[in-house]
């Protein structure tokens, strides 16, 4: 049990720093703990593999501050947080900034109608900024009140002391303590129950790191500053090497842009005449797919008509949606009404399938504008003229294809509607390079069908119609819903 | 080292010993004369009846909200098997049972919906989708075929009968669940027989499907409707997490009430109240967390067939303080108020939180429901008398709700007497 | 080694008392001795071999990919027009959300004083950090440029010139998830410190003496820093609760702010932390079951801690269903037609399968716990948990690819085409996991030993 006797605490070896007693279950160890705080000991400590219950007031041990540290960081990093936030995105301090002084100005760009600093969009980050810092400091807080790590201990050096991670109980009395006497207090202990008790000694031979260590760590620290060192250097002079290239093929792309000269040179002259890098199509070839002779399915106009007068050719005139009410007046195009196909190409089929086609492109294509039911009621036109009655926008009218200028089989012909959803008309777009020929013909076919049904504008209040640029005003009051439509029979 | 207490009753008086006797009657009497008061102070105003069919529905669903937190957390406990909350359980127990009384006074509100007035639930009649109608327009809506397809639409669901049909369904569903809870619990004090405890346990799952189920749609129909357009999924969980809470503080409150006036003096030890603290601070945070999350998510999308509801709520002058007065009364004061161990442990303080907590619940739902009375009305046309309509509106209801506790507890006991962990319970210790 | 008590099963219910929580009645240095067992066996059983290999051989394809990723650029995923946030986001929250149930079990299990967590708490914050990893790769990887990564953080530059901007949920993700990273890692180590410090006791060889003492930073098991300790551990449980909520909360709020059907609801918030929490707790149970098999720790991880991470897995995927019922109601409800039909979309258009995949895997599959025998049977346990993965990798396929697929210009309406890099990361994110979680069990304690003994009834006490 006991080890012998030693008269002296300190000898030229060694230091006596403690005796630990073993105990085998945690309640022997809390009773004892009790005995040793009663009978007026201090500077006392017990080892266990877990926490043990009971014995925070059996050692006399108080509670710690690291709570208060922690809040003390977290109300800290809230302001941390906020101002982060709104430095960078809301602050103006770089006005303050000078040649001499230069601040780093906050960077204050708009996103999605936010203010600069808009609370709501920056709780997150602050909650997460808040929560990162108390984790810090209870992480770093615990070890620092603990004088953890500690590469050395002299407990490690007592053979019995490794089963204080794993299944005994110790408990040490310091050398230090006023009440500490070698052999009363080893007594003491073995009437509280000790199983055993070791002395516990530091070794003042062996105390200096070895030197070999020493070499090592300044070794280490000098290479751990080259890294920085480096990029400091790099980040503050300017050089003549060509950049590193990450990824090269996409920094140097196998090709020419448009509109560029050609690249190709041969002594010292373009390769091609124009100079381009571009190719224009040998004259009278046709791409692939872009045969569109047949003027009746591509253009909606007889194949055997001859034009009598100079006309204004559909396809010459680009017209977008952009284009204000006054061009449209100044140029009334002279239209002979003759000249397009009343019927559908042969290569079209009328049947349901070609209407229900014609239903869905024309509720993907056309409804934004002139509703579902064709009414001229669809959403964009209605917030359109909502705002162009603040003077907010200029808007002509969607019109409604219930209109009698529209369904009027001999003034708006099929070649006709065709024409329009190709090239556009007034102010209204043309939709001929986005939808496919057979679909525009779908979507003739579908306003058809509607026009036939006979659907009615909830409420229409048309305009003088003097022509083609004023369109029909439909006010559009009811809302329409995908519910509203009806399924035309063909 | 510590000692074991053995699981015994060792107070001297467990019941309210007559108490209810005394309470129950003058609590009537007070709730009457809260609510004579509300309505004939209403009946003056401007809006009338309207008036204090609004301040009812606020106070009816605070207290509403305390009884459904109390059936959670004792199917709960049940469900988790918790041992520690033994001692406090019997008190949600009884409030939980409270719900079925709760029915009867929910009927005024329902006669509103029932006589196919628009006082209470726009819904109940046309033209909520439109701005002012005229009288003739009024009259032409009243026929469902004439309205608005979205009006249509949402009349399958919002309607006098169904309307009625689920009420009754959530009151029979929440009175059923705590009367399963009840009388079980009441069994074992007699036979203590620890197979009624198994019993409850298993049936906790299912009912808690119940449970949610109910109050999800009970918050969509009792709150979430009066703004027939607005319609957010997070409203369940907001007023989940707004009802546990209150509950919580109810159970704490009560308990120290108890203890003050000798009952059950030996079984509720400071450490439930700490636990009960804690908790109240967990859900603090979580109702902060759902209502933020709620509003910044309306708030980033912007837009508008949600944000107009907000924007009733914080552009609005008067509705702006309350807005501000919630996330500071409701969230930051109480987080603080019950930091720390010390707060935690100390009765008075816990005491305090707790009635802070349950007064700003109330505001909580007086900012859900008043502003639907009239949106262009903003706080400030509602103040003067109208504070004391609904202060003694709000007496009035919580009188009534005590009165009504106290006739359910009656001479029963207030802590479960045989239940097989409350030994586990009395021993509770928090570290 | 302690004697083995014939009674293997604590599944029982009895209301009178309270089930064994640690079985074959071992007793503190039995427990030392079964944990420190897996990692002093001279070698490890053939099957962690052949799991390892496995898993760095798929570990090696995601290298691969990323390489490929990197010099070609992000065009190698099927990420086009109109779903141009395929399966990386896919795969994102799909291994955050696995991530949640570490910090759950460890931290809110925790402050309810759930004592059953002790057994399993550090495996699954070892899976929490391992699927985070794989996690911050995809977003990682996602941005193209990797090197200039660091522009994701608010550093005073000059050349740069510019902030982030703290306004988008993107850059939430980035605090959310590198916090969330760091304070498990944080939680991880320090709950493992104690533990570490038994290896360092026990360790015979060089190496391990040098690593080991170094990992455990001297610690001793004081009474005083034990004090700290618990007190840390109780703050650290408390900052992470919330923590863990908010991590998913964020995820969410990547969709839920935006403006298209079916990304923006409210509920969000709270529905995918419900459904993190689902999925993860199924992947520890997945893991578990092996591991506890393979290293014999029947005894420490009884059918009973099983048994209840599935009750959480049914009461979790319940509410999971709950919010895709509510999300349903509120859509017709509403009245707003978008809305409307991108729920019907869900159920009935186009992705039908994938819809009905997550809700038969999330809502229905895991209904059999309601059967005792379901719910305590390790091999059937597995297969449900792996549907519960796969249904909920659907839930943000579905999420993700239905809504953005059918959005508001319905010209540009798509089907989504996954290419084989997406498929092939997906499958090599789970060779990442595996190679750390098979190299974990190994070389650190799989079981929190202290934690354990902590709740074990005192000796004296029988």
């Amino acid at each position: 049990m006991a080890e012998e006797n030693k008269n002296s605490n300190t000898d030229e070896n060694s230091k006596l720093i403690g005796l630990v007693a073993q105990f085998d279950d945690p309640d022997s160890l809390v009773q004892a703990c009790d005995q040793a705080r009663q009978a007026g000991y201090t500077k006392t400590d017990a080892f266990s593999p877990f926490p043990v219950h009971g014995i925070d007031p059996a050692l006399g041990i108080k509670r710690t501050i690291l709570p208060f540290i922690v809040l003390g960081i977290a109300v800290g990093a809230v302001f941390i947080g906020l101002g982060m936030q709104w430095y960078t995105n809301g602050g103006s301090l770089g006005e303050f900034s000078t040649d001499e002084s230069p601040v780093f100005p906050g960077y204050r760009f708009k996103i999605s109608g936010k203010p600069y600093f808009s609370l709501p969009a920056n709780i997150p980050v602050t909650f997460e900024v808040i929560v990162l810092s108390s984790a810090f400091a209870t992480f770093f807080g615990m070890w620092f009140l603990n004088k953890l790590p500690m590469l050395s201990n002299p407990l490690h050096r007592i053979s019995r002391f490794k089963r204080a991670t794993n299944d005994k109980f110790f408990l040490m009395i310091e050398q230090a303590d006023e009440q500490f006497d070698r052999g009363s207090t080893e007594a003491q202990l073995n009437e509280w129950g000790a199983v055993s008790i070791d002395e516990c000694r530091r070794d003042l031979t062996d105390n200096n790191l070895p030197s070999w260590l020493r070499l090592f760590a300044l070794m280490g620290a000098i290479l751990l500053l080259l890294p920085p060192v480096a990029i400091f250097r790099a980040m503050g002079m300017t050089s003549r090497a060509p950049r590193l290239h990450v990824v090269p093929d996409m920094d140097w792309q196998d090709k020419s842009k448009t509109q560029t000269l050609s690249p190709i040179m041969m002594n010292d002259r373009y390769l091609f005449a124009d100079e381009r890098v571009m190719r224009a199509p040998v004259d009278g070839s046709v791409a692939r797919g872009q045969l569109d002779a047949d003027t009746e399915l591509y253009q909606g106009i007889k194949s055997d008509y001859v034009p009598t007068v100079s006309l204004t050719t559909p396809q010459g005139s680009v017209r977008t949606g952009l284009g204000t009410q006054d061009e449209a007046e100044a140029a009334p195009p002279v239209e002979d009404v003759s000249m397009y196909i009343t019927e559908f190409p042969k290569e079209i089929t009328v049947d349901e399938a070609l209407v229900k086609r014609g239903q869905v492109r024309f509720n993907i294509y056309c409804a934004a504008c002139h509703g579902y039911a064709a009414n001229g009621d669809g959403l964009v036109n209605q917030r359109a003229v909502a705002l162009a009655a603040t003077g907010k926008a200029q808007w002509t009218s969607a019109k409604s294809l219930h209109d009698a200028t529209v369904s009027n089989a001999e003034k708006n012909p099929l070649g006709r509607i065709f024409e329009t959803i190709s090239n556009g008309r007034g102010t209204m777009g043309p939709y001929g390079a986005q939808i496919p020929t057979a679909d525009r013909w779908a979507i003739v076919a579908y306003v058809k069908a509607l026009q036939e049904t006979g659907i009615k504008p909830v409420v229409a209040v048309s305009d003088d119609e003097s022509g083609e640029g004023s369109e029909a005003n439909d006010t559009g009051e009811s809302a329409s819903t995908p519910e509203d439509k009806t399924q035309p029979t063909p | 080292m510590h000692e074991t207490r053995p699981a015994k009753i060792t107070s001297p008086i467990t019941t309210l010993n007559g108490g209810h006797l005394r309470t129950a009657p003058v609590a009537l009497i007070v709730g009457a004369i809260g609510i004579g008061v509300a309505i004939m102070l209403s009946l003056g105003s401007e809006e009338g009846l309207k008036r204090f069919m609004f301040t009812y529905l606020t106070s009816f669903c605070f207290v509403l909200s305390i009884s459904v937190g109390c059936l959670f957390f004792v199917t709960i406990m049940h469900l988790t098997r918790a041992g520690w909350s033994v001692t406090v359980r019997r008190v949600a127990e009884l409030y939980a049972m409270c719900a079925l009384g709760l029915g009867i006074l929910f009927i005024p509100i329902l006669a509103t919906v029932i006589s196919g007035s628009d006082m209470i639930y726009s819904w109940n009649q046309g033209g909520w989708t439109m701005h002012d109608l005229t009288a003739a327009e009024k009259l032409e809506f009243k026929t469902v075929a004439n309205r608005p397809p979205l009006e249509q639409m949402k009349y399958q669901f919002l309607n006098q009968n169904f309307f009625t049909i689920r009420v009754i369904a959530y009151f029979l569903a929440w009175g059923g669940m705590a009367w399963f809870f009840l009388s079980n619990s009441l069994k074992q004090d007699k036979t203590g027989d620890k197979n009624l405890t198994s019993r409850m346990q298993a049936f906790s799952a299912p009912l808690m499907i119940l449970f949610a189920v109910t109050v999800v749609f009970s918050s969509f129909d009792m709150e979430m409707s009066l703004s027939a357009l607005w319609f957010s999924t997070m409203f369940p969980v907001y007023f989940f997490a707004g009802a546990f809470l209150s509950a919580l503080c109810t159970i704490l409150l009560t308990g120290l009430w108890l203890q003050k006036t000798g009952r059950v003096t030996d079984e509720i030890t400071i450490d439930h109240y700490h636990d009960l603290g804690k908790l109240m601070q967990g859900f603090v945070i979580f109702w902060g967390y759902i209502a933020f999350s709620q509003f910044l998510l309306i708030w980033y999308a912007n837009i508008p067939e949600e944000t107009f509801w907000y924007n009733l709520r914080i552009n609005q002058p008067g509705w702006m303080t309350l807005s501000i007065l919630l996330l500071v009364g409701h969230l930051f004061i109480p987080f603080f108020l019950l930091m720390g161990r010390g707060l935690r442990r100390n009765r008075k303080m816990l005491a305090f939180s707790a009635i802070f907590i349950l007064a700003m619940h109330w505001v909580d739902h007086y900012w859900l429901i008043m502003p639907q009375m009239n949106p262009e009305a903003n706080l400030y046309t509602l103040t003067g008398m109208g504070i004391v309509i609904d202060l003694a509106c709000m007496v009035g209801v919580i009188a009534v709700y005590i009165a009504m506790f106290c006739m359910i507890a009656g001479n029963r006991s207030l802590v479960p007497l045989k239940d097989p962990r409350l030994g586990e319970a009395l021993n509770h210790e928090v570290h | 080694m302690a004697t083995v008590n014939p009674i293997l099963d604590n599944t029982y219910d009895d209301a009178g008392e309270r089930s064994p929580l640690i079985l074959g009645g071992l007793d503190y240095a039995g427990v030392t001795d079964e944990v420190c067992g897996i990692w002093e066996a001279d070698k490890p059983p053939k099957i962690w071999f052949v799991v390892l290999g496995a898993a760095i051989s798929l570990l090696m394809v995601l290298g691969g990919c990323v390489g490929h990723l990197l010099m070609d650029g992000v065009g190698v995923w099927g990420n086009n027009n109109p779903a141009y946030w395929g399966w990386p986001i896919v795969n994102f929250v799909f291994w955050v959300g696995i991530g949640h149930a570490g910090t759950l079990i460890s931290a809110i299990l925790f402050l309810f004083r759930q004592n059953w967590r002790t057994s399993i708490n550090r495996a699954a914050e070892a899976m929490t950090i391992f699927a985070v990893v794989c996690a911050g790769l995809f977003p990682g990887v996602h941005i193209g440029r990797v090197w200039v990564f660091y522009w994701l953080f608010p550093i005073p530059t000059e050349h740069l010139a510019m902030w982030p901007n703290f306004r988008s949920p993107l850059l939430w993700d980035v605090f959310a998830v590198s916090t969330y990273a760091t304070v498990s890692i944080l939680f991880w180590y320090m709950g493992m410190v104690p533990d570490i410090a038994t290896f360092r006791d026990r360790c015979t060889t060089k190496i391990g003496k040098f690593v080991y003492g170094l990992l455990s930073l001297g610690w001793t098991g004081s009474a005083r820093a034990w004090h700290r300790y618990e007190i840390a551990y109780t703050i650290l449980a408390a900052l992470a609760t919330p923590l863990v909520l908010s991590v998913h909360t964020i995820v969410s709020f990547d969709f839920a702010v935006s403006q298209v059907p079916g990304w923006h609801t409210t509920i969000f918030p709270p529905y995918f932390v419900a459904g993190a929490i689902f999925s993860g707790f199924a992947m520890v149970v997945t893991l578990l079951v092996p591991v506890r098999k393979l290293y014999g720790l029947e005894n420490l991880i009884t059918i009973r801690h099983l048994e209840n991470m599935n009750k959480i897995i049914m009461a979790t995927g319940m509410m999971v269903g709950t919010a895709y019922g509510i999300e349903f109601f509120i859509a017709w409800y509403s009245g707003v037609p978008y809305e409307s039909y991108a729920f019907y979309n869900r159920a009935f258009g186009n992705y039908w399968w994938a819809y009905w995949i997550m809700v038969s895997c999330n809502v229905m599959i895991p209904q059999v716990f309601w059967i005792k025998w379901c719910r305590t049977t390790p091999w059937f346990m597995v297969i449900i948990c792996v549907f519960v993965n796969i249904g909920m990798w659907f839930e943000r396929f579905v999420i993700t690819i239905t809504s953005l697929c059918r959005d508001f210009v319905p010209s540009s309406w798509a089907y989504f085409h996954p290419t084989w890099v997406d498929i092939l990361m997906l499958i090599g994110s789970f060779g990442l996991f595996f190679t750390l979680f098979t190299l974990f069990c190994r070389f650190l304690p799989v079981i929190a030993m202290a934690e354990v003994k902590g709740v074990m009834p005192r000796p004296k006490d029988h």
